[in-house]
């Protein structure tokens, strides 16, 4: 039997008592969301990065704000601790390139006391390598692999970007898709291309999309068969939350639950139609500001037409949810345009130079 | 039974940087303002402004704005900064 020549890890070891005391350790240092974690030990790291054929130094990217390298092996340390399996963890480490891309501004989605946490939304093979669950309660506690991906890239900025609360972290609220937030698309269940197709991701290959998020806004409409009326009470609610938080465009995404979904699919409906409709019928004049107790602001400019997305192009359309119910969600962007919502492949390269010669 | 366990921090490893030297007096410098363009801005460096002219000798106060509240300064402040003696940069919500 040849012995591996494995590179070895350089964080530091602690070495404690038992279960318990490794907890506490973490909980002391301000290591954790709050939660219990379970203990990075050198074999479950080391796993995690077998499976992703990484080596520990690799660079997963460098925040570009604050200048951050981040590590495959600090990364899946913390991927550990959020109750990764090793086949999770790509997801992980392509979720963090995507956030550290300059459009995403990580560094003011963390650090905002707008208090937005960031979405992950999972298209592709890999979600059922994982058997992340697309279906029932799926924004909730559906299944184990999104609520440790989810967690893992909370837990990741904690220790690697020291977002805590009070410290980067301003945020006045929060909310609780700041434990973890992650979806998986229900491709099973639908016609529609998947979401990261829409963003070019080549067909067939997984990805991960991020995305600067506010807390989902559940909507209900069992009472029509009109995907004209379905979609307008989707587009209400981004009214209703450009007229109470932010009125600026930015990456909106909507949930369509089967039920809802069936019947605009069986009209002929694209995803691409749905972002034309929404891109309609989602604005408000900037007078309505005034309605809202916001009149200080509307100033000379109150037929200024402010639309919910720049473009259609802004909408995330994703299929999600269990298999009855007329309840959909409309999860709003943290702040207008500031931030970008980032698409990558995961375990493939779709815009590297080709090989030459 | 011990058990060994990893440190998830980054361990200090972040980018150096080092403070700017500070003046020992700000009479008849120049001081610049990086605002983060929120609306609680206008009155805090408006009284800032006006204490360091009357009382404590600023012969400038050059007031800028960036374009994104949540991002660094643009370059082009930040180049015009290094002409400054001293800067305050802040948030106002």
């Amino acid at each position: 039997m040849h012995e591996i020549n494995r590179p070895v890890l350089n964080s530091r070891i602690y070495d404690v008592e038992d279960f318990a005391a490794a907890q506490e350790l973490f909980h002391s240092n301000g290591w954790t969301d709050g939660l219990p974690v379970v203990p990075p030990t050198e074999a479950a790291v080391e796993a995690c990065l077998d499976w992703a054929v990484m080596p520990p130094g690799q660079l997963i990217g460098i925040e570009p704000v604050r200048a951050q390298p981040i590590t495959a092996e600090k990364l899946a340390i913390n991927a550990v601790m959020a109750g990764c399996l090793p086949v999770h963890f790509p997801v992980v480490a392509t979720a963090w390139q995507a956030m550290m891309k300059e459009e995403f501004l990580l560094h003011g989605v963390t650090s905002s006391t707008g208090g937005c946490a960031i979405l992950l939304i999972i298209n592709g093979p890999v979600r059922l390598e994982i058997g992340a669950n697309a279906t029932f309660n799926a924004l909730g506690n559906s299944d184990r692999a999104t609520s440790v991906i989810g967690r893992a890239i909370r837990l990741a900025l904690i220790n690697l970007m020291d977002v805590r609360s009070g410290g980067i972290d301003r945020t006045t609220l929060g909310h609780p898709g700041k434990f973890s937030y992650c979806l998986a698309e229900d491709e099973e269940g639908t016609d529609w291309q998947p979401l990261a197709t829409m963003r070019g991701i080549p067909e067939g290959l997984s990805a991960v999309t991020v995305m600067a998020a506010l807390a989902p806004r559940q909507i209900m409409n069992e009472w029509t068969t009109d995907p004209k009326e379905i979609l307008e009470t989707f587009a209400a609610e981004m009214r209703a939350n450009q007229r109470h938080y932010s009125i600026y465009g930015g990456n909106y995404a909507i949930v369509i639950p089967k039920q809802l979904r069936d019947i605009i699919q069986s009209a002929g409906w694209t995803k691409r139609d749905i972002a034309e409709f929404i891109y309609e019928r989602a604005r408000v004049r900037r007078g309505e500001w005034a309605d809202v107790g916001k009149g200080a602001i509307v100033r000379d400019r109150a037929n200024k037409i402010h639309t919910a997305l720049e473009s259609p192009d802004h909408l995330l359309v994703v299929a999600a949810g269990g298999p009855a119910g007329g309840f959909g969600a409309v999860i709003p962007p943290w702040m207008g345009s500031k931030t970008k919502a980032v698409t990558a492949a995961i375990g493939a390269c779709v815009d590297c130079e080709p090989p030459k010669g | 039974m011990i058990v060994r366990i990893l440190d998830p921090t980054h361990e200090l490893r972040t980018a150096g940087a080092r403070p700017a030297e500070r003046p020992s007096s700000l009479k008849g410098k120049t001081i610049g303002f990086i605002s983060n363009g929120k609306e609680g801005t206008k009155g805090y460096f408006t009284h800032l402004g006006r204490r360091l002219r009357e009382d404590l000798g600023v012969a400038d106060v050059i007031w800028r704005t960036k374009s994104n509240y949540s991002a660094p300064a643009d370059a082009h402040i930040i180049d015009e900064a290094r002409q400054w003696h001293a800067v305050v940069t802040g948030v106002g919500d």
